[in-house]
């Protein structure tokens, strides 16, 4: 397989996986595993169908033909924990991955683009940013966090080749996981602040 | 999760890192090359005008850049079609061999090949820039639209070995972290030591900046930046030394001046862009090592429009300024995106939009300059 057709392979599961999500639904029966199949089979097909000569996937890949691999595996645990009626992912690792998503978010997207005459994006073709991230892992798997373990493949990916980018920011990050992130961090900083002003205690 | 899968989990983590790291590639050289100029042939002034592609026909072409391979001949590029980010704008290419003339232009790149090469949709074709290696390869970085206008551009690439006859299949160049939204070329690609090119870049999306393109001979890029902000952009480098260079840039305040910040570390640090005394309308703009701590520009000279095309000259290395000459000016017209080069002769070329119907190029000497410089606009 050329590497040419493993980016537009890789670049495909995100959107594939997120629309699929989309479909299924937040509690799918288990009972309906044809229904559950029939709709990503559905979705898949969905992307291979042309719309002014060019498939679903290649107009996806015009605006991001770099889905970060975090995304990727965030998304696909979202939609096998769904599948299986069984969460992978604990609450505490769901909040480390946005705020990790939020905390990338805002170092690389407004200095990327030009708000300092500083450029984290450069970072990520050197070995300043792979060893950060690597020292973040590691403290989240010392502490049992499993989205420690999803850290673990953006590397991989990173060292496969499996983007059509060659900077490791692109397997860390992306416009669509920062944004969400973000939201998601906001929220529950807010819930957390309303919660203290409020005398009671959240707990993750 | 239990403790041994922790540390088993660790450790891959750590492997993975290092695997990474030691795969990355050395740090590309940042020492420029282009610090001496070219020895003359001829001694008595020498001016020459002539239009690149005559009778072409386009509604609309623009950015001509020029590139010399070893046997002598000069190539240019530079796009056309009915307007600006239309789907239409092809990447046309001319050529001419020392004392001849400029070849009837062929198409090099087309919306269509774009999309067949790049396997995506492509809504139109932008800036082109040519490099000549020293080996004869010609390296062209051309601009994509993926959607809306310039904001939505990007850079890619692709090779001919033949002198430009056929090109490889053009890969994209991921350089921005949204979208790769939106890098653009546009100025002279400055030779490194090793062989590689340092090319200067820009973006034009949330902000108007400077960037510089790092590529190795062996086709890895890495991106550095000049300033951020949205004040200056389209940089123009001009190599003073093996670490040393300035950028002039194309002004984007109201200051409507030319812009200009050095290094002196081979382009890993650069100073604040400070106002040169050249005007500028928010236009493009070219600068040329000539040696001995000479720079020559060329430029629009005028904070309004680009019906004047001149230039200026710094005698020590940009600090400052004296209009030369003005070589074209006419109410109304546009002379734009001037593009100063400087063939293994000695003579100097600087190729320019004229009023968006014909590239055209007006070829000079040092001589030629001596003479204005004798008559300068400025004493």
């Amino acid at each position: 397989m050329s590497s040419l057709l493993i980016h537009q392979f890789y670049a495909e599961v995100a959107p594939w996986a997120g629309l699929a999500l989309l479909f299924i639904g937040r509690n799918p029966h288990p009972g309906l595993r044809r229904k559950i199949a029939a709709v990503l089979l559905a979705v898949f097909v969905l992307f291979i169908i042309p719309i002014g000569g060019w498939s679903i996937a290649a107009w996806l890949r015009v605006l991001e033909p770099n889905p970060s691999v975090t995304l990727t595996l965030l998304l696909l645990i979202a939609l096998t924990s769904r599948l299986a009626g069984q969460a992978w992912f604990r609450r505490q690792d769901w909040n480390a991955a946005w705020f990790f998503g939020a905390v990338a978010t805002l170092v690389l997207y407004p200095m990327g683009l030009g708000l300092t005459g500083i450029d984290p994006y450069s970072w990520g073709w050197g070995p300043v940013l792979p060893l950060i991230v690597t020292t973040a892992a590691t403290l989240l798997l010392l502490r049992g966090n499993r989205f420690g373990v999803i850290l673990l493949f953006p590397f991989a990916g990173w060292v496969l080749g499996i983007q059509e980018s060659t900077n490791f920011w692109n397997t860390l990050a992306d416009p669509f996981y920062g944004a969400v992130s973000l939201i998601l961090t906001a929220i529950l900083l807010i819930r957390r602040c309303s919660s203290l002003t409020s005398g009671t205690v959240v707990i993750d | 999760m239990p403790v041994a899968l922790r540390a088993l989990l660790i450790v891959i983590l750590w492997v993975l890192c290092w695997v990474g790291i030691r795969s990355l590639p050395s740090d590309l050289p940042h020492r420029f090359a282009e610090t001496s100029s070219p020895q003359e042939k001829a001694v008595s002034p020498v001016f020459l005008t002539e239009a690149i592609n005559p009778d072409q026909g386009l509604p609309m072409v623009h950015v001509a850049a020029l590139a010399q391979t070893p046997d002598g001949i000069l190539h240019c590029v530079w796009y056309g079609g009915t307007a600006e980010c239309r789907p239409d704008v092809k990447i046309y290419f001319s050529q001419r061999e020392p004392g001849g003339r400029w070849t009837h232009p062929v198409t090099i790149m087309t919306r269509d090949q774009a999309e067949k090469d790049l396997d995506r949709p492509v809504q139109g074709l932008g800036n082109a820039l040519l490099i000549a290696d020293s080996d004869g390869t010609l390296r062209l970085l051309f601009v994509t639209i993926a959607m809306g206008k310039w904001s939505g551009s990007q850079l890619n690439s692709c090779v001919s070995k033949d002198g430009g006859f056929t090109w490889s299949r053009a890969e994209h160049l991921t350089l921005s972290p949204f979208f790769n939204f939106s890098e653009l070329v546009r100025n002279r690609a400055v030779p490194l030591h090793d062989g590689g090119w340092c090319v200067p870049i820009y973006q034009e999306f949330l902000g108007k900046f400077a960037e510089l393109l790092w590529l190795s001979k062996d086709g890895v890029w890495r991106k550095s930046r000049i300033a951020g902000g949205c004040s200056v952009f389209q940089p123009s480098l001009v190599p003073t030394g093996e670490e040393s260079a300035l950028v002039l840039l194309r002004d984007y305040t109201t200051a409507r001046k030319i812009q200009l910040s050095s290094t002196y570390d081979g382009g890993r640090e650069w100073s604040p862009a400070s106002l040169t005394t050249l005007p500028n309308p928010d236009a493009g703009i070219s600068g040329l090592p000539l040696g001995n701590n000479r720079i020559l520009v060329a430029y629009n000279d005028s904070t309004k429009d680009r019906s004047d095309l001149s230039l200026a000259l710094s005698r020590d290395g940009g600090g400052s300024w004296s209009r030369l000459v003005s070589l074209l000016h006419e109410e109304g017209a546009s002379f734009a995106y001037p593009y100063l080069f400087r063939t293994s002769d000695g003579m100097i070329h600087l190729a320019y939009t004229w009023k968006s119907r014909e590239l055209r190029l007006i070829t000079f000497n040092e001589a030629w300059l001596n003479d204005q410089a004798a008559h300068s606009l400025d004493p």
